[in-house]
C-alpha cells in the first residue's frame, strides 16, 4: 500500500513542473483575455464595463477585422504553398543530384538562420525603392523604365512579403523533407524497378506514402507559425501601404496599442485562436487518417 | 447574469495570478534622508536616442549624481515611436518611468490617464515668465501646470540653394510656385520633393495641416470634432497627391519621420519640410552640402496672405504619477536649466533644438556656437515661426482630439489609399473625418 | 537512351539547385557587402557591388559606440538558459507522459499542442502586466520565464515522439535489477533519445534567439535588449544609418549561419523521427 503511494507520488514528479509552467504562461493569460474580450477595457484607462459579447459583434461587423482576416488567409496559404512547393522539390532535386549535395545543403539553409529583424533589415535594403541593389539593377538592365517599388507598389507588396516568407521557410521543409527521403528503403526501388515501373509511379506510390505524414505535420506547425507570424509584416511594411499587408495579428496589435482598445484587440485575438483551432482539427483529423491508412 | 460571469472570471483570473505569483505592495520610499541629502534611484525614459544630445544627457546626469552621492539615475532612450508604446503598455502594468520627454500631444493623453504629477514649483524656481505662455499652457490641466518645456522647434521650408539657383528659381513664396520648382527640380536622381504618408507616423498629417494652417483653417473643428472636408483641406490633399504623383520617389508612401528625412540628409530631395535639425543631419551625412542649405517660412496660398505657422514643438519633460523619488527628479530638471548646461544641451544639436526659456539666445556661450553663426538665418525663421503656432491640432487649445489626429495613422492610410487604390479624395476625406470622430467618441 | 535522360534530368536538378543557392545566398553576401562600404558609397552607388573603398567604420561604431556585443550575449545567455530549462523540463513531461500516463498521454499531448497555437499576440498584453506585478520587466530573467511559454509546449511535444521509440522491455529489465523509475530514466532512457533531445534543444535555442515581439514589449534598457530590439531601435534612431544596420546584421547573422552549418545534419532528422511516430 506504502509502495502504491510512493509510486503515483514520483510519476507526478515527472509532469508537475511542466503543468506548472503551462498553468502559469498560458492558463492565466487566456482567461484574462477572455475576461478583457468582454469590457470596455483601454490600455491605459483604469475604469472599464463589462458589455458581454459587444466587443465580438463590433469587431465581426468590421469591414477591417475581414480584409485582414483575407489578407492572413491569402498570406498563410501563398506562403505554405510556396514553401512547401520550393523546399520539396529542392529536397527532391539534392536527393538525386550525385556531386555537390552537402554545398547545396549548406546554401539553401542560410535563409533559416536570419532573424526576423535581420530579414526585415536585410530585404527592405536590398529592395529600398531609392538605393535598393535590386531595383536599380532592373532599371539599369533596361526591364523596368522606373525604379520598382516592391514595398510600396499596391500591385507587387503583398506578393513580396510571400515570396520573402517563402525564401525564410522553404529551408525548414527541405531539410526535414530531405532526412525524411532519406528514410525510404532503397529496395522498395530497386523492386518497383524490376517490376517495370516508371519514375513517377515510383514517385507516387514509394515517395509520397512515405513522406506525406511528415510533411503533413510540418504543414500544420507552418500553418500555425505564418498564421501567427507578426514580426515579418511588422517589420517590413507595418501593415502599409493603406492597409493591404494588414493580417489578423497585425490588426489586433494596431488595436491593441494604436487605438488602446484592449477589450475589443481581446476578442480579435480569441476570434483568431479559435479559427486556428478549427484549422488544427481539421488537419489532425486528416493526418490520423494518413496514420491509419499506412498501418 | 453578466454580472456573476464577470465575477467567475475575475475570480478565475485572481487564481491565476496568484499561480503566477504576484502581489506584494511596496512601502513608498523616503527621498530624503534625515540631513536633507537626495536620496533614490530614478528612472529617466527620453528620446535622444544618438550622438551628442544622448551623452549631454548623460553628462548632467553624472554630474548629477556625483553632486548627490545617495542618488542614482538610469536613462532609458527609445525613439519616439517606441516610446508611445512602451509608456502605453507601461503605463497599463505600472512599468513607467520617474521622469520622461514626452510629445506635447501625448502629454495631453498623459494626463487623460491621470499619469502625472503637476510641476508648478519647479517652473516658478526657473522663473515662470521666462517660458512662453502657450508652451506652458500645453501641458496645463485645471490651473495646474505638467509639463515643462525643454526646447523648442518649428516646422519651416527647407531647400537647396544650389539646385534653385541652377535652374533659375526663387525661394518659392506660395504653395503655386513650390509644386512648380518641385517639379523642375525632379531631375537627375533628385526628387522635388518626397511626401511622406507611413501609417505608423504622422508626417501626412503634418503637411496636410501645413496646406490647411496656410488657409486660415484648421483640421479641428471648434467642437472638436474633425475637419477633413473643409474647402482647406481637399485643396490641401489633392495638392500633396499631386506633389506625391510628380516629385516624389514612390516609395515615400510608407516613409515615416527618418526615412523622409534622409533623403534630404542625402541630397535626394530639393525641398523638405522639417525644423533646425536638418542641419545636424546633412552634416552629418553629406557635410559637402552645409553651404548649400537654407530655409524659409512656409508657403502661402497668395503672397500677399498674412505670416502664418502651422507646427510649433515645444518639447517637454513630465514626472510621472508613480515615481516615489518626484523631488529627484525636479531637482535633476532644475539642473537641465542651469545656464551653462542649458546652452551645452542646446548646442548638442544647434538651431535645431531652441531655447524654451528667454535669457538663453542672447548669450555669449550660446551665440558663439559657429553652426548657430552660419545659420542665423534658419534660426531667425525658425524662432519667427516658433511664436506664431502651436502643437498641431492645438489651435483649439490642447486635447486629447489632437493626439488621437497625428497617433492613429488615419491621416496617413487615407494618403495611401487615395494614392495606391485611386480612392476618390472627397469620399477618402469623408471616411477618414467619420473614422476620426469615431475614434474621439472612444475618448469622452 | 536511359542514361542520357538520367544524365539530363541531373543536369535539371543542378540548374535548378544553383539557381536556388543563389537566391538563398544574396541577401547574406549583400549585408556583408554593405556592412563595409561607407555611406556616402551606400547612396551613390547602390549597384556596384563591391565596395570601393573597404572600411571597417560601421563595425567600430556598432561594436563601440552602440555596445552591440552586449546585445549578443543577453540574446546568447536567454537562448541557452531557455533551452536548458526547457529541455530538463520538457524531457521529464515527455518521459512521464508517454511512461506514466498511457491513456491520458494523448491527450495531454493533444493539449500541448493546442498551446502552440496561442497566438503571442495574445500573450503580450498579460504577460506585461503579470512581468510588471512580480517586478520581472526589463529584466533578462523576466524574458526567460515569458520565452518559456512557447518553448516548454513544442519541446514536449517534439520529445513526446522520441520517447514513444523507447522498448518498454530494456526499462523493465533495468527495473527488475533494482534501479528506480529515476535512475531508469537518467541512465537508460535519456542516452537512448539524446539524438532526440539534441534535436529538440537546437529548435529551442533557435526560437529563443529569433524571438522579438516580446523583448520589444519587456525590454526598456538599451543594455538589456536582445539583438531583435536592438536592432530594431537602430531603425528607428535620429538618423537612418543603413551602414550601421548591415554591419549589426553581419554580427548577428554570420554566427547564426555557421552554427546552422555544423548543426544542419542533426536538425534534419528532428521532425521526422520524432514527433512523427
Amino acid at each position: 500500500m506504502k509502495r502504491k503511494v510512493r509510486r503515483d507520488y514520483a510519476r507526478w514528479v515527472f509532469v508537475l513542473p511542466a503543468m506548472i509552467v503551462v498553468a502559469a504562461l498560458l492558463i492565466y493569460p487566456i482567461f484574462s483575455s477572455v475576461f478583457y474580450s468582454m469590457t470596455t477595457k483601454h490600455l491605459i484607462k483604469p475604469s472599464y464595463e463589462f458589455v458581454g459579447l459587444a466587443n465580438y459583434i463590433e469587431v465581426l461587423s468590421d469591414m477591417n477585422f475581414w480584409s485582414a482576416f483575407l489578407h492572413s488567409i491569402l498570406w498563410t496559404i501563398g506562403s505554405l504553398v510556396g514553401q512547401v512547393l520550393i523546399g520539396f522539390t529542392a529536397a527532391l532535386a539534392i536527393n538525386r543530384v550525385k556531386h555537390a549535395k552537402g554545398i547545396y545543403k549548406t546554401l539553401l539553409i542560410i535563409p533559416w538562420a536570419f532573424p526576423s529583424i535581420v530579414i526585415a533589415l536585410s530585404w527592405k535594403w536590398i529592395l529600398n525603392g531609392v538605393s535598393g541593389y535590386i531595383p536599380n539593377l532592373l532599371v539599369e538592365l533596361g526591364i523596368c523604365d522606373q525604379l520598382p517599388q516592391f514595398l510600396s507598389d499596391s500591385n507587387i507588396v503583398f506578393i513580396t512579403l510571400i515570396l520573402i516568407n517563402v525564401w525564410f521557410g522553404a529551408p525548414m521543409i527541405m531539410v526535414n523533407v530531405l532526412s525524411a527521403l532519406q528514410t525510404i528503403p532503397q529496395d522498395q526501388y530497386e523492386a518497383a524497378q524490376i517490376d517495370g515501373a516508371s519514375h513517377i509511379q515510383q514517385f507516387w506510390h514509394i515517395t509520397i506514402p512515405h513522406i506525406k505524414v511528415v510533411v503533413g505535420l510540418l504543414v500544420v506547425l507552418r500553418t500555425i507559425w505564418v498564421f501567427n507570424n507578426f514580426d515579418i509584416i511588422y517589420l517590413i511594411t507595418g501593415g502599409g501601404p493603406a492597409d493591404l499587408t494588414t493580417t489578423v495579428p497585425i490588426y489586433a496589435y494596431q488595436m491593441g496599442w494604436g487605438t488602446k482598445l484592449l477589450g475589443k484587440s481581446s476578442a480579435v485575438t480569441i476570434l483568431l485562436l479559435l479559427f486556428l483551432l478549427l484549422v488544427c482539427l481539421l488537419y489532425f483529423w486528416i493526418i490520423a487518417k494518413w496514420e491509419k491508412e499506412d498501418k | 447574469m453578466k454580472r456573476k460571469l464577470a465575477m467567475l472570471l475575475a475570480g478565475v483570473m485572481l487564481v491565476g495570478s496568484i499561480l503566477s505569483g504576484c502581489g506584494g505592495s511596496e512601502e513608498p520610499a523616503a527621498t530624503t534622508t534625515a540631513d536633507g541629502e537626495l536620496e533614490g534611484d530614478i528612472t529617466f525614459w527620453h528620446s535622444f536616442t544618438q550622438g551628442p544630445r544622448l551623452e549631454t544627457i548623460q553628462k548632467v546626469a553624472d554630474q548629477f549624481m556625483e553632486d548627490n552621492p545617495k542618488v542614482n539615475i538610469t536613462i532609458e532612450t527609445f525613439s519616439w515611436a517606441d516610446f508611445y508604446t512602451k509608456w502605453t503598455t507601461g503605463l497599463a502594468s505600472g512599468n513607467v518611468p520617474d521622469m520622461s520627454t514626452a510629445l506635447p500631444s501625448q502629454v495631453v493623453e498623459m494626463l487623460d490617464a491621470e499619469a502625472l504629477i503637476p510641476l508648478d514649483d519647479v517652473i516658478d524656481d526657473i522663473g515662470r515668465d521666462r517660458f512662453s505662455e502657450a508652451a506652458l499652457s500645453e501641458g496645463e490641466k485645471d490651473g495646474e501646470c505638467y509639463s515643462v518645456p525643454l526646447y523648442s522647434h518649428a516646422q519651416v521650408m527647407w531647400y537647396r540653394k544650389d539646385l534653385l539657383e541652377e535652374a533659375g528659381l526663387e525661394v518659392p513664396k506660395t504653395w503655386d510656385e513650390f509644386a512648380e520648382a518641385a517639379k523642375a527640380l525632379t531631375k537627375d536622381g533628385v526628387y522635388g520633393c518626397s511626401f511622406p504618408c507611413g501609417a505608423s507616423d504622422m508626417m501626412a498629417t503634418r503637411f496636410l495641416n501645413f496646406y490647411v494652417r496656410s488657409a486660415g483653417e484648421s483640421l479641428l473643428n471648434d467642437d472638436l470634432t474633425a475637419n477633413i472636408t473643409s474647402d482647406a483641406a481637399i485643396d490641401g490633399i489633392n495638392f500633396w497627391v499631386d506633389i506625391y504623383k510628380n516629385c516624389s520617389p514612390q516609395d515615400s508612401v510608407n516613409y515615416v519621420t527618418l526615412d523622409q528625412a534622409d533623403l534630404y540628409y542625402k541630397g535626394k530631395t530639393a525641398f523638405d519640410f522639417n525644423s533646425g535639425f536638418q542641419i545636424s543631419g546633412v552634416e552629418e551625412n553629406s557635410p559637402e552640402l552645409l553651404d548649400y542649405i537654407d530655409c524659409a517660412p512656409l508657403p502661402k496660398i497668395n503672397e500677399d496672405d498674412p505670416d502664418y505657422g502651422a507646427e510649433t514643438s515645444n518639447i517637454p519633460i513630465v514626472v510621472w504619477q508613480n515615481s516615489e523619488h518626484p523631488e529627484i527628479c525636479k531637482e535633476f530638471m532644475k539642473k537641465l536649466y542651469e545656464e551653462d548646461t542649458y546652452v551645452e544641451f542646446l548646442s548638442a544639436t544647434p538651431v535645431g533644438m531652441l531655447p524654451s526659456i528667454t535669457g538663453i539666445s542672447d548669450l555669449e556661450s550660446y551665440q558663439s556656437n559657429p553652426t548657430i553663426q552660419k545659420f542665423s538665418n534658419a534660426e531667425k525663421v525658425i524662432s519667427d515661426a516658433v511664436g506664431k503656432s502651436a502643437a498641431l491640432g492645438f489651435e483649439h487649445g490642447p486635447s486629447v482630439q489632437a493626439g488621437l489626429l497625428t497617433s492613429q495613422g488615419v491621416i496617413e492610410t487615407m494618403f495611401q489609399q487615395i494614392i495606391t487604390n485611386g480612392k476618390d479624395v472627397e469620399q477618402a476625406a469623408q471616411d477618414a473625418e467619420d473614422e476620426l470622430n469615431e475614434l474621439f467618441k472612444s475618448v469622452q | 537512351m536511359g542514361k542520357l535522360k538520367s544524365k539530363l534530368g541531373n543536369g535539371i536538378c543542378h540548374i535548378y539547385l544553383i539557381v536556388l543557392s543563389v537566391i538563398a545566398f544574396f541577401p547574406l553576401l549583400w549585408v556583408l557587402l554593405s556592412s563595409v562600404k561607407s555611406a556616402g558609397e551606400l547612396s551613390a552607388n547602390p549597384t556596384s557591388i563591391l565596395p570601393k573603398k573597404f572600411t571597417l567604420e560601421n563595425f567600430t561604431h556598432v561594436i563601440n559606440d552602440l555596445n552591440f556585443i552586449e546585445n549578443i550575449s543577453n540574446s546568447l545567455w536567454i537562448a541557452i538558459l531557455v533551452t536548458i530549462i526547457a529541455i530538463v523540463i520538457s524531457s521529464m513531461a515527455a518521459y512521464g507522459i508517454v511512461r506514466f500516463f498511457p491513456k491520458v498521454g494523448n491527450i495531454m499531448s493533444k493539449a500541448l499542442v493546442t498551446m502552440y497555437l496561442f497566438p503571442p499576440i495574445l500573450l503580450a498584453i498579460p504577460y506585461s502586466l503579470v512581468m510588471a506585478k512580480i517586478g520581472l520587466t526589463n529584466t533578462r530573467i523576466g524574458l526567460v520565464i515569458v520565452y518559456l511559454s512557447f518553448s516548454v509546449p513544442y519541446a514536449v511535444w517534439m520529445l513526446v515522439g522520441f520517447f514513444k521509440t523507447v522498448p518498454v522491455g530494456i526499462e523493465e529489465a533495468a527495473r527488475v535489477d533494482g534501479a528506480n523509475k529515476v535512475q531508469v530514466f537518467v541512465r537508460i532512457v535519456l542516452p537512448l533519445v539524446l539524438p532526440g533531445i539534441v534535436a529538440t534543444a537546437i529548435y529551442t535555442f533557435i526560437n529563443a534567439w529569433n524571438e522579438f515581439l516580446y523583448a520589444l514589449i519587456l525590454i526598456n534598457s538599451q543594455d538589456l535588449m536582445t539583438v531583435s530590439v536592438k536592432l530594431r531601435s537602430l531603425q528607428g534612431a535620429e538618423i537612418l544609418n543603413w551602414g550601421d544596420m548591415m554591419a549589426a546584421s553581419t554580427l548577428v547573422v554570420v554566427p547564426s549561419v555557421i552554427f546552422f552549418m555544423i548543426i544542419q545534419n542533426k536538425i534534419a532528422g528532428g521532425m521526422s523521427d520524432g514527433a512523427v511516430k
